[in-house]
């Protein structure tokens, strides 16, 4: 506990050292939202493993493959394969053609209120949905972890990210999720190496001796998830939800062009993706060494694997180097915590201040300094939100808003986004459509189904994204026809496809 | 491209081009890393004992196909970053110097 708490304290004033350096040199709205668009792709790249990979991805996937065999490695895939989808249809049509936020760019394209004002629900529902059950997480992981109860723990990691993103801005968030990338790699990379010279280079004995001591069946797939149009489900949202997290894809911001961003995704894949097949052995690793009834004794979700396999590579309970493993890997769980609800906080923020305020209430018609001063209050705001938030759901099934944040992403952003960029007749009827049908079939769904209901559930699945999906996509273009043409939207839509693929456009 | 275009419809005239040339790379890559992933869930889905079959010692298929999507995604990610500076930036700079030009006072 100590030695996790000394580690902790240590990232801790890294972080606010970074917060301190990053305040100074944040002054106008393009710093605040953007870092001022400066930052290399191989700094993006590291910033945007940082960003994506939750504790979900930290904690969580280690502990699905050790519990439940290769549908743990399903849900690491998922995460890496999604980084496709945004290479090649997203990362660069968003840097050329947004500025700060989602909303940016549905407004640039439609230059209509409705439809800014859907991208705003789009994106602060999604971040809602995504935040507050990383807060409640992060109350659990953390009481878990350094032993402090689940509430000082919520309001701890509330302040943290409060301060981190009024003071710092996105230089402040960037350089939390670049620290925190760092550190999640090296505890990656040093247990990897530990399990090599554990097995001799003899991955492959991990699968037998785990097939050994578990029967056959945990190596197979639906020993998570029972329903098999679960599986395709579960692959969708991945595969299309990343793109329509607003909180990921605003990092394509905070580089000076297209080829830069395209080369950060391209960084983040080999980063991210690295260490999620590193999740695949760490858990099956975890299941030989560590056994399951120890996996369950701590947590029964699993959430402790990651941990627990670190200290009993260290060397065992109450051994140094198992105190220090074990310490280590809390300590960037913690980490790791931290540089997500940032940029989730800076993201709604954003979206609430810069497309909100000033671009729907105020028209524009609003200084920088002003709007910068603004952003923070609402940083502040959404901060405290998010913590209240995060208090309440001590002991609610969080787990339904994780599927619900990333099914919605899927669903409504994903399709609204991808319509603007690439389809001309696409107007402001099939933005509102689009993202009414996607965000109310997947609530729905969501909430009849097994997650929130359990053996009553109305709807066998638990993640509905391969229905909500397509009914996302049918809302975007019934909403379009219904709308009728527009054809100034549709004149306008060959320089707004100029500015999609140059990031140059006539004025 | 004809001289008496003017600097405008000369931009729209390589962004037409670089779409074009994209979708050429993008449509075919677009369906491998889709097929290859939701193919692989769907496998798991439908077809568990398949995915159980031995490839090597206790290894089985499912395992060595999920190794298989990373090294894809790893490959398509390298490939579109080649193609994208050599095919896809030459014709963006082109529309570029394009757009700027019609920008000019005449």
């Amino acid at each position: 506990m100590s030695l996790t708490l000394g580690i902790f304290i240590v990232i801790l004033l890294i972080t606010v050292g970074i917060t301190y350096w990053a305040a100074k040199r944040t002054s106008t709205t393009a710093d605040f939202y953007a870092a001022d668009s400066a930052l290399t792709s191989a700094q993006n790249g590291f910033a945007l493993a940082g960003d994506w990979c939750s504790a979900a991805a930290f904690l969580g996937f280690t502990g699905l493959t050790a519990l439940y065999g290769m549908d743990g490695a399903f849900y690491a895939l998922g995460p890496l394969v999604a980084f496709c989808t945004v290479l090649f249809l997203i990362a660069e049509p968003m840097r050329n053609t947004g500025r700060y936020t989602l909303g940016d760019i549905i407004r640039s394209r439609m230059q209509t209120r409705t439809s800014l004002l859907a991208a705003i629900v789009g994106t602060v529902v999604v971040n809602f949905a995504y935040l507050m059950p990383q807060m409640a997480g992060a109350g659990v992981l953390v009481r878990l972890l350094t032993g402090i109860s689940y509430d000082w723990a919520v309001i701890f990691v509330g302040a943290s990210m409060i301060v981190y993103v009024t003071f710092g801005g996105m230089l402040a968030t960037t350089w939390v999720q670049i620290v925190k990338a760092v550190l999640m790699l090296s505890a990656g990379a040093i247990i990897l190496l530990m399990i090599l010279s554990m097995v001799r280079l003899d991955l492959l004995s991990l699968f037998a001796e785990t097939e050994r001591k578990y029967g056959a069946n945990y190596l197979l797939p639906g020993n998570y998830l029972k329903n098999p149009f679960d599986q395709i489900s579960l692959g969708l949202g991945f595969a299309l939800g990343l793109a329509g997290l607003p909180h990921v894809m605003t990092r394509f911001y905070t580089v000076p062009d297209a080829a830069t961003a395209r080369r950060s995704v391209v960084w983040v894949m080999f980063l991210a993706g690295a260490f999620f097949a590193g999740t695949t052995l760490f858990g099956l690793a975890a299941a030989d060494f560590v056994g399951l009834d120890a996996i369950r004794a701590a947590d029964k979700g699993g959430n402790l694997t990651l941990p627990l396999l670190a200290q009993y590579l260290g060397g065992g309970k109450a051994t140094f180097g198992g105190d220090l493993m074990l310490g280590f890997v809390s300590a960037v769980a913690v980490a790791t915590i931290l540089a997500v609800v940032s940029a989730l906080t800076l993201s709604t923020s954003s979206s609430i201040a810069h497309d909100f305020y000033v671009n729907w209430v105020k028209r524009g018609q609003v200084d920088g300094k002003r709007e910068v001063w603004l952003a923070r209050i609402t940083t502040v705001v959404v901060g405290i939100l998010a913590t209240a938030l995060g208090l309440l759901a001590q002991g609610v099934n969080v787990a339904v808003l994780v599927i619900l944040a990333i099914c919605i992403a899927a669903s409504a952003n994903f399709p609204v986004l991808i319509l603007s960029l690439f389809w001309r007749r696409f107007n402001t009827g099939g933005v509102v459509g689009g993202m009414t049908v996607g965000l109310v079939s997947s609530v729905v769904l969501a909430m009849i189904g097994p997650a929130m209901r359990g053996a009553d559930a109305l709807w066998p699945l638990v993640n509905p994204t391969i229905v909500s999906m397509p009914l996302g996509f049918l809302g975007a273009v019934l909403g379009t026809f219904l709308w009728g043409r527009d054809e100034e939207n549709e004149r306008r839509f060959d320089a707004f496809l100029l500015r999609v693929h140059t990031g140059a456009g006539p004025r | 491209m004809t001289g008496n275009e003017t600097p405008l419809e000369a931009a729209h005239a390589s962004v037409r081009t670089l779409i074009s040339e994209k979708l050429r790379y993008l449509l075919p890559m677009t369906v491998i890393f889709m097929v290859g992933y939701i193919g692989l869930t769907a496998l798991a889905g439908f077809a568990r004992d398949l995915m159980g079959s031995k490839v090597v010692g206790s290894l089985n298929l499912g395992f060595v196909l999920i190794a298989f999507n990373y090294l894809l995604s790893w490959v398509l990610a390298i490939v579109y970053g080649r193609v994208a500076a050599d095919k896809f930036d030459p014709l963006a700079a082109k529309a570029t110097a394009a757009i700027m030009e019609a920008g000019k006072p005449q």
